[in-house]
């Protein structure tokens, strides 16, 4: 089976979803492939921030500028993706009136409203403030979800006819002479692999960069840094809170729909694949946190997770049209003499419309058409329907049970029904899909529950198809859970895992899958 | 032995020491007798993550809870649930509006003293079909459930117009929170308290009180709950301060009283009250072990049953009632055993939860019919209703057979 | 003020088993706990040593386990007081709902993973999952009961299964304790009994979810095996535990009836102690504080999950006495890089240290309190998930908590 197409995009993040959806707004066809699911990189990985660009504002002006654009833009075509919090840049103390000055002073710079507080204002909007703090600035931070951000990226794409093959990786790129014709690719669940022949193929899998380039002997400069993050089980506050000082780890609180997310920590990675949250990390954010909030000291974490972000060490001798220094698209031709092969990398979540933008500009101009960007007019298909927190518990609020539906999941209220029309649709592939799709084990018991009854879900249509039964999917699944579960074990959570695991080691006698224990695992 | 103390310091997050794990899911009365109600775990930690102050509720199905406090009971993290579902009740409610029959319920006490006043007019009306009918279709309160006949004189009035006691000057007092039922409803439970009081040697006071708040509790009315806690500690703070015991008959005021004025209503002065407020059954058991008193009880040859309401067992005191009663010579009395009555107070008297309120009650009609007792015994006015409607058997309050069993000579 | 002979400090299994051991010897007892126990979460079997294989017989097992353990809680009690704690368990369970062995090892039983169990001790509605092949057994599970995924059990042990709709719920939101009170309805479950009758197919055995029955187990079974002719199997499922719950009831039954005073709701929360002794535990019913005295007590309080232990940040702690807790280094070290490490994560193993006679003791084995016993999961030197011994270290501990408590 090998396909053909106009522009092959690498990668399944935001930068590759957004770049899907502008072709297919200006009408040219695309196909993506993604070795995971949608976010399986850095764009699922991050805080969920809606940045204002506050944070930047006295260090990088064109950085802070570019954000409030994007984050006026998003808010329009992709309201249901977002919440619009609002934050707060809360100065301690320590962190003195001047730099508050200096940040109100260059907010106002670039164009960002920042509205300053007095402690008793800000301590009224979020009591669980330190009382200690001097003041704070409002600004128009909010959280937005990004798996839902690139899925309805995709989704408006698909629609216009872009092909979208997840689980599917590159194994190499197809070289014509100085031109690169296409890739290679191995679908990772079936093992089947075949070529796709394409005009243009953009590399825009972030950190992963360098490791696509390799296929053909090219290398970018590419440094690596890992950003840890802590999940409480309930929202810390209701608006994004931040330290007014410059830049640094552990600064910020992200309400995210019925949690918080508290980052971050800041340290180089070498391996893209296998990085783990530490016990130090951990305890660096809860101490370091609590200074905003002296109530994170005996919160609760449900889980932590890292994400890997890709920073650019450009600068070498080379025509890269590096258009911000947060981001780099490196036309390949221009600059190692390899033609038909884009790398679109760095930046963040926040600029991903704008490097979609950039990128297929640039396509244009060498194809020689003239057709303008739509993306950041063009609303995306679910605006207007409410995706608003209460939703779910709306739902539980019918009455009859009927209506109501099987509830299986308790601590997300995520109906049965909500999987069923995952199922239908048929895009997904694996376990952990369906659980990107919905929030079903995101919640306080971490899946503990409502995995066993998505199994046996999954299992009823499995015995329709007349296939046998196998635990290797609950043991996978209980994995890895448990990277994101065992940094946070103490208190509270502690009791839970140890429920956790009576029932699944205890009660259901799961065992690592190893010969000689009396009755272990299957029958 | 009791203290005042106060919360501890650092109370966690409340959804937040869920550890979801169930077991309230094996307790709730509501929720295995109804799909409608999601249970405990759903309802309380579950559906709180999703709640906001500044937003509107949403589940209405809120008021299904009947505050039987079963859950707290059972729960292995001390997740206080029932406070939980109180105070998303209380916020459902405040937006929503009560009803005109809310309303009504929740001041039987006023209406009760007149009531009592004219009760050979207003009991007959009670049973009239018509006027049931109307209840029903007009306020929804349902008319298969019986409504308690008034009794005049109140048990106030009896008390202050009875002849002096002889002998008592000099005795220790105790003072006397009879509550609204025991005053106009069934006044022979606070002419029993006050005989087996006065039989263990003490001096029985009655001072001023108003209803103790839980009706409105009930119905998510904070306000209305903390003016009535409000009125009672000011009423009730000169006894305190005089270092007189006050003892309770009813569980459901006396849950109200010792703990609700201050866990939920977060009244001040709730706690020095606290400190002074007993059962009225833990107050003469405790007598009867120290050997302060040398009331005994002659022979009843009975087999009654002993239930133990939901209130009783959040006071978490054991079950005092049922230990006074096995002072009775001959007295067979065991336990009956079932979670909870169904009543949950003014909940069963409504039209739309009457069937949920006798689903709940079944488990206690297969109990009871299993021990086939001659009487049934429960210190709670709401439960002996409801017994007595589920059973059609003699329902007392176990001061009643105490009192019956004392020897007097 | 009230003084008690005993005051055991936990609901669960242990604190249950020791209460009434206590009340079967005279004493007056107080029992106080915070909430139900792990019996409604996990009870289902009584579990001894699941690590002893199926064949080898349980006496010689454990006496080996005891040889290779010696910190084990196993070797405080020894073979024997195993087996006298659990005939007085089975003494509390008469026919027709009863507990037993049905050999001289550990039987396999179906669990709701579709995986096979190994346990010890059998309640009656459990014992055919023993005996049953998968090709002759129909796994029945209901529709709108999310607990128990018939599907996945059947699949597993490859045999068939059909999912029932049930009369008057039939839909959605059916939980545990709703199933099983309508077990206990005679024409519910002779309804029940038939449906599944109609969809049998020369089955021998069948398998639903431990719902059969709250009050009336036996009666549900053997009405069920009457209609259908064949043998009928509880399988273990999600918590909330049926059978579990049927046990903490018969036991809290018990102790009411036999006079002991039972607190269920609200912690401990304080003990007192002076010259090396506990001379009164406070239990907090806001805004109470009630303080009880005894002349010796039991703390059966269970691990994390039971508030018997408490992991803070850097350590872990005994909240009520603040005892000595064995425990792994810090907090990195308290669990295996993988949920299924081949080794138990160290963690299991915290726990309180005793002396022969259940004493807490320091690190050198000086007693620390000298009327306070220490029964049950809280124990530390026992790995109750990955051994299968729960219910066996709660019953032996209990037991011979309370006969050396009232020796003193």
């Amino acid at each position: 089976m090998d396909l053909k197409t106009e522009v092959l995009i690498i990668g399944g993040g935001a930068t590759g979803a957004g770049i899907a959806r502008d072709l297919a707004l200006r009408g040219i066809p695309s196909l993506l492939v993604e070795k995971g699911d949608f976010t399986s990189g850095a764009s699922g990985r991050n805080q969920g921030l809606l940045h204002s660009g506050a944070r930047y504002a006295v260090t990088d002006p064109e950085a802070a500028r570019e954000c409030i654009s994007e984050n006026r833009i998003l808010r329009r075509i992709a309201p249901h993706c977002i919440e619009p919090t609002e934050g707060l840049f809360v100065s301690l103390p320590e962190d003195g009136p001047e730099y508050r000055s200096d940040f109100i002073r260059a907010c106002g710079k670039a164009g960002i409203d920042a509205l300053p507080l007095s402690p008793r204002e800000a301590l009224a909007l979020e009591p669980r403030l330190n009382s200690r703090i001097i003041g704070a600035v409002q600004v128009p931070d909010g959280a937005v979800d990004p798996f839902m951000l690139v899925v309805e990226n995709a989704r408006d794409a698909e629609s216009r006819g872009t092909r979208f093959l997840i689980h599917t990786e590159v194994t190499g790129l197809i070289r014509d002479g100085l031109r690169i014709a296409g890739a290679r690719v191995r679908d990772r669940i079936t093992g089947e692999a075949y070529a796709i022949a394409a005009t243009w193929v953009i590399n825009a899998t972030g950190a992963w960069a360098n490791l696509i380039l390799g296929m053909v002997g090219l290398k970018i400069g590419l440094a690596l840094s890992k950003g840890s993050m802590l999940i409480t089980n309930t929202r810390l506050s209701e608006r994004v809170l931040n330290r007014c000082r410059p830049p640094s780890s552990g600064d910020i609180i992200v309400p995210n729909d019925t949690v918080s997310i508290l980052g971050t920590t800041s340290l180089r990675a070498e391996d893209l694949e296998h990085y783990t949250v530490t016990p130090e990390e951990v305890t660096f954010l809860v101490d370091e946190l609590s200074r905003m909030i002296p109530d994170v000291k005996g919160e609760r974490f449900t889980r932590a997770y890292a994400g890997v972000r890709p920073l650019l060490q450009l600068g070498e001798a080379c025509d890269d049209r590096a258009i911000s220094r947060g981001f780099a698209l490196i036309d390949h031709g221009s600059c190692d003499g390899i033609e038909g092969l884009v790398t679109i990398t760095g930046g963040k979540l926040m600029t991903y419309r704008l490097m979609a933008e950039r990128t297929v500009d640039f396509l244009c101009e060498r194809m020689g058409l003239h057709v303008p960007c739509l993306t950041h007019v063009q609303r995306l298909p679910g605006a207007g329907l409410g995706n608003a927190l209460k939703d779910r518990l709306l739902h539980l609020r019918r009455q009859t049970p009927a209506a109501r539906g099987e509830i299986l999941c308790d601590c997300e209220l995520v109906p049965r029904e909500a999987v069923d029309a995952i199922l239908r649709e048929g895009k997904v592939r694996e376990l952990q899909d369906i659980l990107h799709r919905t929030r079903l084990a995101k919640g306080t018991c971490q899946g503990g529950f409502c995995v066993y009854r998505l199994l046996g879900l999954l299992n009823e249509l499995r015995k329709a198809e007349g296939s046998g039964g196998s635990n290797v999917v609950l043991r996978g699944f209980l994995e890895e859970r448990w990277k994101g579960i065992r940094p946070v074990l103490w208190g509270t959570s502690l009791k839970e895992e140890e429920l956790i695991e009576s029932i699944y080691k205890g009660l259901f006698n799961l065992a690592p899958e190893e010969p000689g224990r009396p009755g272990g695992g299957e029958a | 032995m009791t203290k005042a103390e106060e919360k501890p310091a650092l109370f966690p997050k409340l959804p937040d020491v869920c550890v979801r794990c169930a077991t309230c899911m094996a307790a709730c009365p509501v929720s295995r007798v109804t799909p409608r109600f999601p249970g405990p775990k759903q309802a309380g930690p579950g559906a709180q993550r999703f709640r906001s102050a500044s937003e509107a509720s949403v589940d209405d199905w809120i008021e299904l809870c009947t505050g039987c406090h079963l859950c707290d009971m059972v729960c292995p993290a001390g997740v206080p649930i029932s406070e939980m579902n109180m105070m998303a009740k209380a916020k459902y409610l405040d937006e929503r509006g009560r009803t005109f029959r809310d309303w009504l319920l929740v001041r039987s006490d006023l209406f009760g003293e007149l009531a009592a006043r004219f009760s050979k007019i207003v009991n007959p009306l009670m049973k009239n079909g018509l006027l049931r009918w109307l209840l029903d279709a007009l306020l929804k309160i349902d008319r298969r459930r019986a409504l308690p006949g008034y009794e005049y004189p109140t048990f106030r009035r009896w008390f202050q117009t009875r002849p002096a006691v002889p002998g008592i000057t000099g005795r220790r007092k105790v003072a006397y929170f009879y509550g609204c039922f025991t005053n106009t409803n069934e006044t022979d439970v606070g002419k029993a308290a006050v005989e087996l009081l006065e039989a263990h040697g003490l001096d029985v006071i009655v001072p001023p009180q108003r209803c103790c708040g839980i009706p409105r509790l009930g119905v998510g009315d904070l306000k209305g709950a903390r003016e009535m806690g409000r009125r009672n500690i000011a009423l009730l703070r000169p006894t305190v301060r005089q270092g007189i015991d006050i003892v309770f008959s009813s569980t459901s005021c006396g849950l109200m009283l010792r703990h609700e004025y201050s866990r939920i209503l977060n009244l001040s002065g709730a706690e020095e009250l606290a400190g002074r407020l007993f059962d009225i059954c833990e107050f003469l058991l405790r007598l009867h072990e120290e050997e302060k008193s040398t009331a005994t009880f002659l022979p009843i040859s009975l087999k009654a049953a002993y239930f133990a309401p939901c209130h009783l067992r959040s006071l978490n005191i054991g079950l005092p009632a049922l230990e006074l009663l096995r002072l009775i010579p001959g007295l067979d009395v065991g336990m009956l055993e079932a979670d909870c009555c169904g009543l949950g107070g003014l909940y069963g008297f409504k039209n739309e939860k009457f069937a949920i309120a006798e689903e709940i009650g079944k488990d206690l009609t297969e109990a009871a019919a299993r021990m086939k007792p001659d009487i049934i015994l429960t210190d709670c006015e709401g439960c002996r209703m409801q017994i007595r409607h589920l059973t059609g058997l003699k329902v007392l309050h176990p001061l009643q057979l105490l009192r019956d069993a004392l020897n007097r000579t | 003020m009230k003084r008690f002979d005993l005051i055991v400090i936990g609901t669960g299994l242990s604190g249950l088993t020791a209460a009434r051991t206590a009340v079967d010897m005279g004493a007056k007892v107080l029992i106080a706990g915070w909430g139900m126990g792990a019996l409604t979460l996990f009870g289902n079997t009584i579990d001894l040593l699941g690590e002893v294989p199926p064949e080898t017989d349980m006496a010689e097992g454990i006496t080996s386990w005891i040889a290779a353990h010696p910190e084990h809680p196993y070797a405080r009690t020894g073979m024997a007081g195993i087996e006298n704690a659990l005939t007085d368990f089975q003494g509390l369970f008469p026919p027709p709902y009863s507990f037993a062995a049905l050999g001289s090892g550990n039987s396999l039983l179906p669990t709701g993973a579709g995986t096979m169990r190994p346990t010890y001790l059998i309640p009656v509605t459990m014992a055919a999952g023993a005996a049953m092949t998968p090709p002759g057994t129909l796994i029945v599970g209901f529709r709108g009961f999310k607990d128990f995924q018939g599907d996945t059990v059947s699949l597993h042990l490859k045999c068939r299964g059909v999912s029932l709709s049930l009369p008057r719920y039939g839909l959605e939101g059916l939980t545990a304790l709703a199933l099983a009170r309508l077990m206990d309805e005679p024409s519910f479950r002779e309804r029940l009994g038939e449906s599944i009758r109609l969809q049998m197919a020369g089955e021998r055995f069948i398998g639903l979810p431990a719902v059969l029955g709250f009050r009336n187990p036996a009666v549900v079974l053997k009405t069920l095996e009457e209609i259908t002719g064949a043998r009928v199997f509880e399988i273990p499922m999600l918590p909330p535990s049926i059978p579990g719950t049927r046990i903490f009831h018969h036991f809290r039954e018990m102790l009411i009836s036999k006079g002991a005073t039972f607190l269920m709701g609200h912690p401990a929360s304080r003990a007192k102690v002076k010259d090396g002794r506990c001379e009164g535990i406070t239990v907090q019913n806001p805004p109470l504080a009630t303080q009880y005295r005894a002349d010796s007590y039991i703390l059966a309080t269970g691990r994390f999950l039971g508030g018997g232990l408490w992991a803070e940040m850097e350590r872990i702690v005994e909240p009520l006495f603040h005892l000595p807790v064995f425990q792994p280094g810090e907090r990195g070290k308290w669990f295996g890089e993988r949920f299924f490490d081949p080794k138990a994560h160290p963690i299991h193993r915290a726990g309180i240290v005793t002396d022969a006679d259940l004493r807490p003791v320091d690190e050198t084995g000086r007693v620390v309190l000298e009327n306070v016993h220490v029964a049950g999961s809280i124990l530390a030197h026992h790995q109750a998930i990955e051994e299968k011994s729960r219910e066996g270290i709660d019953i032996a501990t209990g037991f011979l908590a309370a006969k050396r408590a009232l020796a003193l």
